[in-house]
């Protein structure tokens, strides 16, 4: 008989939180469950319990018939139950196979440790799945990812029948991230239960056929990945669709005059591109990747070269020859690839917040004031929201959403009236983006021409109150808010205008 | 509230280097007696004078992921410039300045080739390291150019309260006053910036080409004033002076955990760098150790940096990710 486990009526309450209300499902073997939701909603704290960590306040669960109940995690490692987090539970100073059997040791006929066995049947795991890995290195020795693997041989060796996963790409590169996959169906072959908590849309659409949907605490749904769109997922796991995010955003309604206008530039990437900004507005920029929309703001910010044309600012031509010359003229960039062109790796979220603006705290010799800029660096880390241990924290520490607010926090403390975006919400998850969007309306509303490249269509269409359409390197069409849909955009950013 | 920068102020590794550094200090002691005297620690402090001002410049230019091969040929030029202008009558103080002003054009130099022509650091300093080099014999004929101006000589033995010379007191200046440009100033962590990203630096309004122009000539000045110092106190120019002078300054560096790879490093961490390559070297020749011998020592020292520097690193990268998923 296939194993199955049934969760009922499951109740868990901390001191002010209802962590867990009234969760009821059944999970088969042989599938791939992905978790999904908002963080808080639920998914680890269920993990937990299967796990043995917490005990749920009322409530049960059922592993194939029986009423289980797990107080520690070793009776639900015994049971078959094992949990594979972002922080590795192995022990760093003892090799892989050590690891692989910790807690129950085979000994030989002389009572000794047999090594050989270990050794022996690790490297029979390993060559199962695919894991380039030496049983007898040192789990120090070996990288994150293959740690991470050493969890899964673990599990795999105490036959575990209930494997569940929690986020555990965060740390791993493209390949990795293929061997991880290519283990998880191989154990879905053979009809282990598997739970995947993430929050990645893509992975999930690839690797998982369910998706049990928490929100606040409560079941909201279980359903087929393949029949069920992204929009309809995030409609289910934050209770309101794309659509109704880009409806309740505060949009400001007083644009006022042109602020930015650019005539016939021309520039090595890009030709003849005329368009207005004005006070207040958000305008899009739509079109395929290679179109030319970063390469016309990197003409405004001073990084390409113009080759004819004009730049006015309030009517007056303007040439950036740098990034500085930019900014001080009041214009702001923030670029596509975060992690190229934005972060500076080596430093603290606060130099990567106050780095464009590092001036404004010399006093007395020169020397940086460094209570001043605490200050402002604590206020930009509060109305972000930006998570961080501390400000002396390094950036590469965060995760890509606060990364990015990070960065756009230094280009807003440059109190520009021009903000470029390029791709601000690229790599973030739905609940950040939606913060994102409040903040861009926010210097919408309080007079920034704000500028919004976006490869994502939902996005272009909810945010923009004109869309520019570029294909080409060339203008394809303007559309208003009203014009802009999907089709539209598609129609000029694949086929040029001809009049 | 004081701030650090995280990367760079790893107390653990400071206190390692004292570590190494009193070890070695107790190990030459044992092998001599007199190792461990007064006279001795002057000694040692007065050779690091030179080396020390060139570790200075060489930290800024590692931070920044550039270097200067040239220091040792700007020190050697300057001694003897500064020779032939004294006895050509020039006032001391002028000639200092003359001097220190070569350096700088010398840097200048540097930073065009470097920032308008775009060549490798390390390729255009070793030219003008030939290249001066090469000057500096020139004027002076290939010749040593003795000093008979008092005041110079007095320059390199002078003795404040009885035990501080000259030489080693700028070196104490500079070490502080560079080490709080590093720390508090644009221009110090505008040098931290560009070797952590240049490209990321420009785009955040940085000016990568005058952040390496003022380093460069930061390099020459500094050069020039140890070279002067240098001429004081063997009270001659000497074109040949100074020849491993660049690479005592970067081992001194790197030992002190300036990364090659750029972004990180620390003055304190160069001083005690600084003191662990001269004591070694003093240390050497009290044991009567032939000079030959000190310059495979050297060698080793270099590549004994350079391995700490590739193990701090994977230090580094392993703290990094273990601490980029404990965020999560």
């Amino acid at each position: 008989m296939a194993d199955y486990v049934e969760f009922k009526h499951i109740e868990k309450v901390f001191p002010g939180v209802r962590a867990l209300k009234d969760i009821s499902f059944k999970v088969e073997s042989g599938i791939v469950y992905a978790f999904l939701g908002e963080n808080g909603a639920g998914k680890s704290t269920l993990l937990k319990i299967l796990n043995g960590d917490y005990m749920p306040t009322s409530g049960e669960y059922i592993i194939n018939g029986e009423t289980e109940h797990f107080s520690n995690p070793k009776e639900a490692i015994e049971h078959g139950v094992s949990v594979i987090y972002q922080e590795r539970q192995i022990v760093m100073d003892m090799t892989v196979a050590e690891n692989v059997f910790l807690g129950g040791w085979p000994k030989n006929s002389k009572g000794l440790i047999d090594y050989d066995l270990m050794n022996g049947k690790t490297a029979e795991i390993a060559k199962k799945f695919g894991i380039n890995i030496n049983p007898k290195s040192k789990a120090s020795e070996i990288s994150i990812a293959y740690q991470q693997m050493v969890e899964i041989m673990k599990a795999i060796n105490r036959d575990c029948k209930i494997i569940a996963f929690d986020e555990p790409t965060s740390s791993l590169g493209d390949e990795e991230t293929e061997i991880l996959f290519n283990i998880i169906r191989s154990l879905q072959s053979e009809g282990k239960i598997i739970f995947y908590v993430s929050h990645r849309m893509d992975e999930i659409r690839q690797i998982a056929q369910k998706a049990i949907i928490f929100k606040d605490g409560s079941l909201v749904d279980v359903v087929d990945v393949e029949k069920t769109s992204d929009d309809e997922l995030i409609k289910k796991m934050v209770g309101r669709s794309l659509g109704d995010i880009f409806k309740e955003l505060k949009r400001n309604d007083k644009i006022g005059e042109p602020i930015l206008e650019v005539k016939n530039l021309t520039t090595h990437y890009v030709k003849n591109v005329s368009f207005k900004v004005h006070k207040g507005e958000i305008l899009g920029f739509s079109g395929l990747v290679g179109s030319g929309r970063t390469e016309t703001m990197r003409a405004l910010f001073g990084v390409d070269k113009v080759l004819s044309g004009e730049i006015l600012l309030n009517g007056k031509p303007i040439h950036p020859s740098c990034p500085t010359d930019a900014i001080k003229l009041g214009i702001a960039y923030c670029p596509e690839d975060r992690k190229e062109e934005g972060i500076l790796p080596n430093m603290s979220v606060g130099t990567n917040i106050t780095i464009s603006v590092m001036e404004r705290y010399k006093s007395k010799f020169g020397l940086l004031d460094f209570g001043k800029e605490n200050k402002t660096i604590q206020k930009n880390i509060e109305d972000l929201k930006i998570k961080t241990p501390q400000q002396e924290t390094l950036i590469t520490q965060l995760s890509g959403g606060n990364q990015q607010k990070v960065i756009l926090a230094r280009w807003l403390e440059t109190n520009p009236d021009v903000l470029i975006l390029d791709e601000p919400t690229k790599g973030i998850d739905v609940g950040a983006k939606s913060e994102f969007y409040k903040i861009i309306c926010e210097c919408a509303r309080s007079g920034k021409a704000v500028i919004f490249i976006s490869s994502e269509m939902p996005e272009i269409i909810g945010m923009s109150d004109r869309v520019i359409v570029m294909k080409g390197g060339k203008i394809s069409a303007e559309l208003s808010r009203e014009e802009a849909n999907e089709e539209t955009i598609l129609k000029y950013a694949m086929v040029s205008m001809v009049s | 509230m004081k701030k650090k920068i995280e990367v760079s102020g790893d107390l653990k590794e400071k206190i390692g280097l004292m570590f190494v550094l009193i070890i070695e200090i107790a190990i030459f002691s044992f092998m001599n007696g007199n190792y461990f005297s007064a006279a001795n620690a002057k000694n040692i402090l007065v050779s690091s004078s030179l080396t020390g001002l060139v570790a200075i410049a060489e930290t800024y230019q590692i931070i920044a992921t550039s270097i200067d091969m040239s220091t040792g040929s700007v020190a050697a030029f300057s001694g003897v410039f500064a020779a032939m202008l004294l006895n050509k009558g020039m006032n001391p103080v002028a000639t200092l300045l003359f001097a220190l002003v070569a350096g700088g054009i010398v840097g200048v130099i540097n930073g065009v080739f470097v920032t308008k022509l775009k060549i490798e650091p390390f390729i255009t300093t070793l030219a003008t390291m030939e290249i001066i080099r090469g000057f500096a014999y020139i004027i002076c004929d290939g010749k040593a150019v003795y000093i008979s101006d008092d005041f110079f000589i007095n320059l390199g033995s002078y003795q404040i309260l009885g035990f501080l010379s000259i030489p080693v007191l700028v070196l104490i200046i500079s070490f502080i006053i560079f080490g709080i440009v590093l720390k508090r100033t644009c221009l110090g962590r505008s040098v931290y910036v560009l070797g952590g990203n240049k490209y990321a630096a420009r785009l955040a309004g940085l000016k990568p080409n005058t952040i390496i122009l003022k380093m460069f000539i930061i390099s020459g000045v500094l050069s020039a004033l140890g070279g002067v110092f240098l001429a004081a106190r063997m009270n001659s120019g000497q074109p040949s002076a100074c020849d491993n002078l660049a690479f005592d300054g970067v081992t001194a560096a790197v030992l002190g955990g300036t990364a090659f790879s750029g972004g990180v490093g620390t003055m304190l961490g160069t001083v005690i760098g600084v003191f662990i390559i001269q004591c070694f070297n003093t240390g050497l020749t009290m044991m009567n150790v032939q000079i030959f011998w000190q310059d495979v020592a050297q060698g080793v020292l270099l590549i004994l940096a350079l391995s700490f520097d590739y193990f701090r690193k994977q230090r580094r990268n392993k703290k990094l990710i273990l601490a980029s998923e404990n965020s999560k």
